[in-house]
């Protein structure tokens, strides 16, 4: 698995994680703007090639978009969206991918040891050796990201490209757009970049332009501009967060579950030793052979 | 309701126990061999699929996983056992439905009387083969696979359900594991350690008489026509 240098913050299904608490490393983040991004779809071939998984079969779907949402095997996607906003037409194009949230709903639903793990610097990877191919993490993300290979069942999604950032070269999708829409730094400097293109765009008629990066999950380490302040029209969800019920299973339900199974196993002990077994008396009528 | 006079062979004993609520030579046949086998078949998918089943629900259990060969054996095998399980129990469920019908003795069951007959206080009013416990017992079982069941296909497929579907679906099949664990220690603990006598009922079949006497006294008067308690 890529990211070997770097210092594991959280671990899926882990008491304490290996998490020392002593390096304080920059979160990082990849900066998107929407506004200038032409959909030529070169950050989507870079993606292919870096992490060697060639090509797969398109989609039509009525739209310029590759396929109808990720996959296993294509990692990220530009979405194509079309609306008639002021009386023309806007063609909402973004680029899809893992969101790399602060606190990862796959991560939390995860139930094998160390299968999904947060760096340091906050990117979000799955370690295949680990992952059993259960689909929680499919249920815990609130971005549909998730996605699973055919043949061996296990999750693949956006590194962030964790193998060039811990050399210090910025992902591969940065590298091939021309535009300059993609950047890469620290979360501080991305998110600065952010509020002054969203100002900037205020100014240029864009009056409810807005800088994604959900509080519900923490914040995310993929920073999107978006021209108009409704993330639906892209297809982002509005207010994201880990869903209630996968926090309830783990933080409330197991402890009790595993508390009531040891109640009840030590609780048939104390009974046991308080009042003894019921035995039958021998009174001698039944004069039985052990059959 | 037959008896048969003592001294007989071990061939008519063995036969005897193909029958229940028979009494053979000095004991009385409690469980027919189909029952004992059906049971066991139900308690070994049982435990194979909480084996396979709890390293998922915690790691603290991730022990178990070694037991089975590690995690991505435990996926595979649970919803194999736990299909089997589930298939198994609707076998017993039909086997053991005629003996299972709640009576109006068995109410005083649910209730002050059954604190009273975990203090070896009260033994209930007078219960036949099976005892309001033990129904209800057989009851909430037959509710428990059910919910596993359904909450488990969903598990196992999940990508085909919507995500609020999913998410319900692990909760109940959490929720109706643990009780099925509370009341699977219980069963265990009951047909064991707190009641001589019985666990050789599902092994071997039969009971004695002063078992049956002492938990059964409606059945052991069906069974061997006297009385079960000198009053």
């Amino acid at each position: 698995m890529a990211g070997q240098t770097l210092e594991i913050k959280r671990s899926s299904a882990a008491m304490w994680g290996t998490h020392t608490g002593i390096r304080s490393t920059p979160t990082v983040a990849k900066y998107i703007d929407t506004t200038t991004c032409i959909g030529c779809k070169a950050c989507e071939a870079a993606c292919q090639e870096w992490n060697d998984l060639g090509t797969v079969e398109t989609e039509q779907t009525g739209t310029y978009q590759t396929l109808p949402k990720l996959d296993a095997k294509f990692w990220n996607l530009i979405r194509f969206n079309e609306r008639e906003v002021d009386g023309g037409l806007m063609w909402m194009m973004r680029k899809d991918q893992c969101m790399h949230c602060a606190e990862p709903g796959c991560l939390e639903a995860c139930p094998a040891p160390g299968a999904i793990v947060q760096y340091g610097n906050g990117i979000v990877d799955v370690d295949p050796s680990k992952c059993i191919g259960c689909g929680y993490c499919a249920t815990g993300c609130p971005f549909d990201v998730p996605k699973f290979h055919v043949k061996s069942g296990k999750m693949a999604k956006c590194t962030l490209c964790v193998d060039r950032v811990e050399v210090g070269l910025e992902p591969a999708c940065v590298k091939a757009c021309p535009t300059g829409c993609l950047n890469f730094g620290t979360k501080d400097d991305m998110v600065a970049l952010g509020d002054a293109r969203v100002k900037q765009l205020k100014t240029s008629g864009f009056n409810d332009a807005m800088l994604y990066d959900p509080k519900g999950v923490g914040g995310t380490s993929v920073v999107t501009v978006l021209g108009h302040g409704h993330p639906e029209w892209y297809d982002l969800p509005v207010d994201p967060n880990v869903p209630v019920l996968v926090r309830l299973w783990k933080s409330v339900i197991r402890p009790v579950g595993v508390l009531a199974a040891l109640v009840t196993a030590i609780g048939t002990f104390a009974h046991y030793t308080k009042y003894g077994p019921i035995e039958p008396p021998s009174d001698g009528e039944s004069g039985d052979h052990p059959n | 309701m037959t008896t048969m006079a003592h001294g007989q062979t071990e061939h008519e004993i063995a036969a005897g126990r193909a029958r229940e609520n028979v009494i053979t030579g000095a004991s009385i046949v409690r469980h027919r061999r189909s029952s004992r086998l059906i049971h066991w078949s139900v308690a070994a998918t049982f435990f194979l699929a909480l084996l396979s089943g709890m390293p998922i629900w915690s790691p603290l259990f991730g022990w178990m996983a070694s037991l089975l060969g590690g995690m991505e054996v435990c996926r595979w095998l649970h919803p194999y056992a736990g299909s089997l399980f589930f298939i198994l129990s609707t076998v017993q469920f039909f086997h053991w439905l005629g003996d299972m019908r709640l009576t109006k003795g068995d109410r005083s069951w649910f209730g002050p009387k059954a604190f009273k007959y975990m203090h070896h206080e009260e033994f209930g009013a007078d219960p036949g083969k099976y005892n309001g416990g033990q129904k209800l017992f057989f009851w909430a079982v037959t509710l428990g696979a059910i919910g596993l069941l359904l909450s488990g296909l969903i598990m196992w497929f999940p990508l085909y359900f919507p995500q609020m579907i999913r998410e319900l679906a692990i909760l109940l099949h959490d929720i109706t594991f643990i009780l099925f664990l509370v009341a699977v220690i219980t069963h265990i603990y009951l047909g064991t350690a707190a009641e001589p006598g019985t666990f050789r009922a599902m092994t071997r079949g039969t009971v004695t008489r002063a078992w049956a006497r002492l938990h059964h006294p409606g059945w052991f008067q069906e069974v061997t026509g006297e009385e079960a308690r000198k009053r």
